[in-house]
């Protein structure tokens, strides 16, 4: 139970996929303009890691693995296919991308026009992938784990992504040098977010 | 324009293009990878002894320093399966260790051990491994002839961490380990741990800053997988003091 | 099909080359790419074998994909590109394993993640899918490199100021740190490299006025 608690605040905090990882920056630079696009888009990079990082975790471990097989026939405990894992887990991220953007295309026609070409680009969101890269890494113990830290993981990159929004929208209204106005700030901004973040490295629990 | 029947002959001939390009290509470089994973291996081993080896050289190294490589088993008698001690993971010996604890196999688990000599200096040198934040940690344990005091170790974790545990991977850390006792003054078996002011404790070394979790997961790491070989240990002392007598 | 009695290099081919470098850097203009990239630029060396890694799969997918591009089905024309380029990087990630093993384990998920780099599928559908083979191909290359410089400045202040050295060999002498000279910290850790990147854009347009943003 310690060990979960700790996998969540650190994958919100300490692990920050922004912060710590940079993690997804092209779209968190390009659709944090405005809160109210960054709140929807936030929550769409949660529901899909809360999904895609568990579902890839049963996949390597049930299917690519070395040994991963046995379940089948022990005659396959030699088969590693795990040099395959990109291309599965990709594959994953790709098609259920493709399910949300129909849903949301349905059901929140506004924030869909809003998020544009961003949405199908979820599917090549380094955040995602990199949640299923990290779960690969990391070997987690089992999928109880797995869905803390996926879960972790994206409400870290929800806060992010909200309060660089909150701040971009105040900066419209200071005096930059011009040429810093935009990206060059947002990216000094992020900066010094992480900064900030950084104080949280000393609470592992 | 496109048919559902040519989208779909053409996503399977996609399929199978690549998969059979990515399985030749995974076939054909696993001989170099699989090198590369032992050279890994050699030259931690070669580091926690002390011997200092780079990746051209380590295999030789290991063959003239390394004089000997056994199996243990749980009641500290060397054992031979046939199997090279060295392909013997410590990871799947602990899994089997754990399933016979829980009742499910009937696999007797063994453990790797290696002896490098080096001036006629005998050190023992055993693997260790487990978990820390973020994922695995392994590293390798030598010790000095009276099986107790740490001759030198060697860890490392999979990958980039970002906090401060990642410190464990570091040399000045590893040093701090150097002459520290696994066993206490009445042969109790304490392993080493990492604590506050532990650099003054004969069986302790200094607690890292911010990284408590991978510090209390290396502490355990060294203690379960040490303690396998407390058996074979008392017998070696045993023996040793009866050789004085 | 006048393109086809084009030299190899004409000075049109020259430029898809050039241009990324400058004017149409895909970081600090396009804002491609930067996901992945500042995570490897603690250290020269494997900021190198990225930016090597990058423009190999860039350039090589690229090209397949305009090769492809009249056949792919518009439908699955995401899948069928992610398809591709996931295949490269698992080749490129294989031979590191092979030939590369410690730059390999520094560089740990960053090379899959160049399967999500926003620069690979930005050129695939911005240039590949209407461009002919060649000129996609030094597309590819031109943007990837592009990307690539950004990595090793970013890289080349990270180590120097944050450990003194350089592609791993010391080249802040002995006596500057006797003369109580100590290596800054903040440069190993990930917020440097997002402020370097901030400066970067900043001069990058104190000379290119016309990319100056507008609130």
């Amino acid at each position: 139970m310690e060990n979960l608690l700790n996998i969540f605040i650190s994958s919100i905090f300490v692990d920050n996929m922004i912060f710590a990882y940079f993690l997804g920056m092209c779209a968190f630079l390009a659709i944090s303009k405005t809160v109210r696009t960054s709140v929807g888009f936030g929550l769409v990079i949660l529901f899909v890691l809360a999904v895609t990082v568990p579902l890839n975790y049963l996949i390597f471990n049930y299917l690519l693995k070395q040994g991963a097989l046995v379940w089948i026939s022990p005659d396959l405990a030699h088969v590693d296919l795990s040099f395959l894992s990109f291309i599965m887990f990709i594959a994953v991220i790709a098609s259920l991308t493709q399910v949300v953007e129909m849903v949301v295309e349905k059901y929140a026609p506004v924030l869909y026009n809003e998020l544009g070409i961003f949405l199908p680009l979820v599917a090549v969101q380094c955040a995602i992938m990199g949640g299923s890269l990290f779960m690969q890494e990391r070997e987690y113990e089992n999928i109880l784990e797995v869905s803390v830290f996926a879960l972790g993981s994206g409400i870290g990159w929800l806060i992010a992504i909200v309060g660089i929004s909150a701040i971009r929208e105040k900066i419209r209204y200071s005096n930059i040098p011009a040429p810093l106005r935009g990206l060059g700030i947002a990216f000094i901004v992020t900066g010094l977010m992480a900064i900030g973040f950084m104080s949280f490295m000393g609470i592992r629990l | 324009m496109f048919s559902n029947r040519y989208i779909f002959i053409y996503a399977t001939v996609l399929v199978v293009v690549i998969a059979a390009v990515l399985s030749m290509t995974a076939q054909f470089l696993q001989p170099f990878q699989q090198r590369n994973i032992r050279i890994a291996k050699i030259q931690d081993i070669l580091t926690s002894a002390g011997i200092d080896s780079k990746r051209t050289n380590a295999e030789e190294l290991f063959d003239r320093y390394i004089v000997e490589q056994r199996l243990i088993n749980r009641h500290g008698d060397i054992v031979d399966d046939g199997r090279n001690p060295f392909d013997v993971e410590l990871r799947d010996e602990l899994r089997r260790l754990q399933d016979l604890e829980r009742g499910r196999g009937t696999e007797e688990p063994v453990f790797p051990l290696f002896i490098s000599e080096v001036n006629g200096e005998r050190k023992y040198i055993v693997p260790v491994i487990g978990r820390g934040l973020w994922g695995p940690l392994w590293g390798y344990v030598a010790l000095l002839g009276d099986f107790n005091t740490i001759a030198g170790v060697v860890f490392d974790h999979a990958g980039e961490t970002p906090g401060l545990g990642s410190q464990i991977a570091e040399s000045w850390f590893h040093k701090q380990f150097v002459g520290k006792r696994i066993f206490d003054d009445n042969d109790n078996f304490v392993s080493v741990r990492l604590m506050r002011g532990g650099a003054n404790n004969p069986h302790g070394v200094d607690a890292l800053s911010g990284g408590t979790i991978t510090g209390d997961g290396l502490s355990e790491t060294i203690q379960t997988s040490l303690e396998n070989y407390v058996p074979y240990f008392r017998n070696q002392r045993r023996q040793q003091q009866q050789n004085i007598k | 099909m006048e393109n086809k009695k084009q030299p190899l290099f004409s000075p049109a081919n020259m430029k898809l080359l050039s241009k990324p470098l400058g004017r149409d850097n895909p970081i600090t203009v396009q804002v491609l790419g930067v996901c992945s990239a500042l995570a490897v630029t603690v250290q020269l060396q494997p900021a190198f074998v990225m930016a090597v890694s990058v423009i190999a799969v860039l350039a090589v997918s690229n090209l397949l994909v305009s090769l492809l591009r009249t056949t792919i089905p518009p439908r699955i024309r995401m899948i069928v590109q992610l398809m591709i380029v996931a295949f490269l990087v698992i080749i490129v990630d294989q031979i590191l394993l092979a030939f590369a093993f410690e730059i390999s384990r520094q560089l740990s998920i960053f090379v899959g993640l160049i399967i999500t780099n926003c620069i690979v599928m930005g050129r695939l559908e911005a240039f590949a899918m209407t461009n002919k083979p060649w000129q996609s191909f030094l597309d590819g290359i031109g943007n990837a490199t592009g990307y690539g410089v950004i990595l090793l400045i970013v890289a080349f202040f990270r180590e120097l100021l944050g450990s003194g050295t350089l592609w791993g060999f010391q080249v802040i002498p002995n006596a500057f740190y006797e003369a109580g000279y100590v290596n800054n910290g903040l440069f190993i850790l990930p917020p440097m490299a997002l402020i370097l990147v901030g400066v970067m854009i900043w001069i990058h347009r104190l000379k290119n006025n016309e990319l100056i943003e507008k609130n």
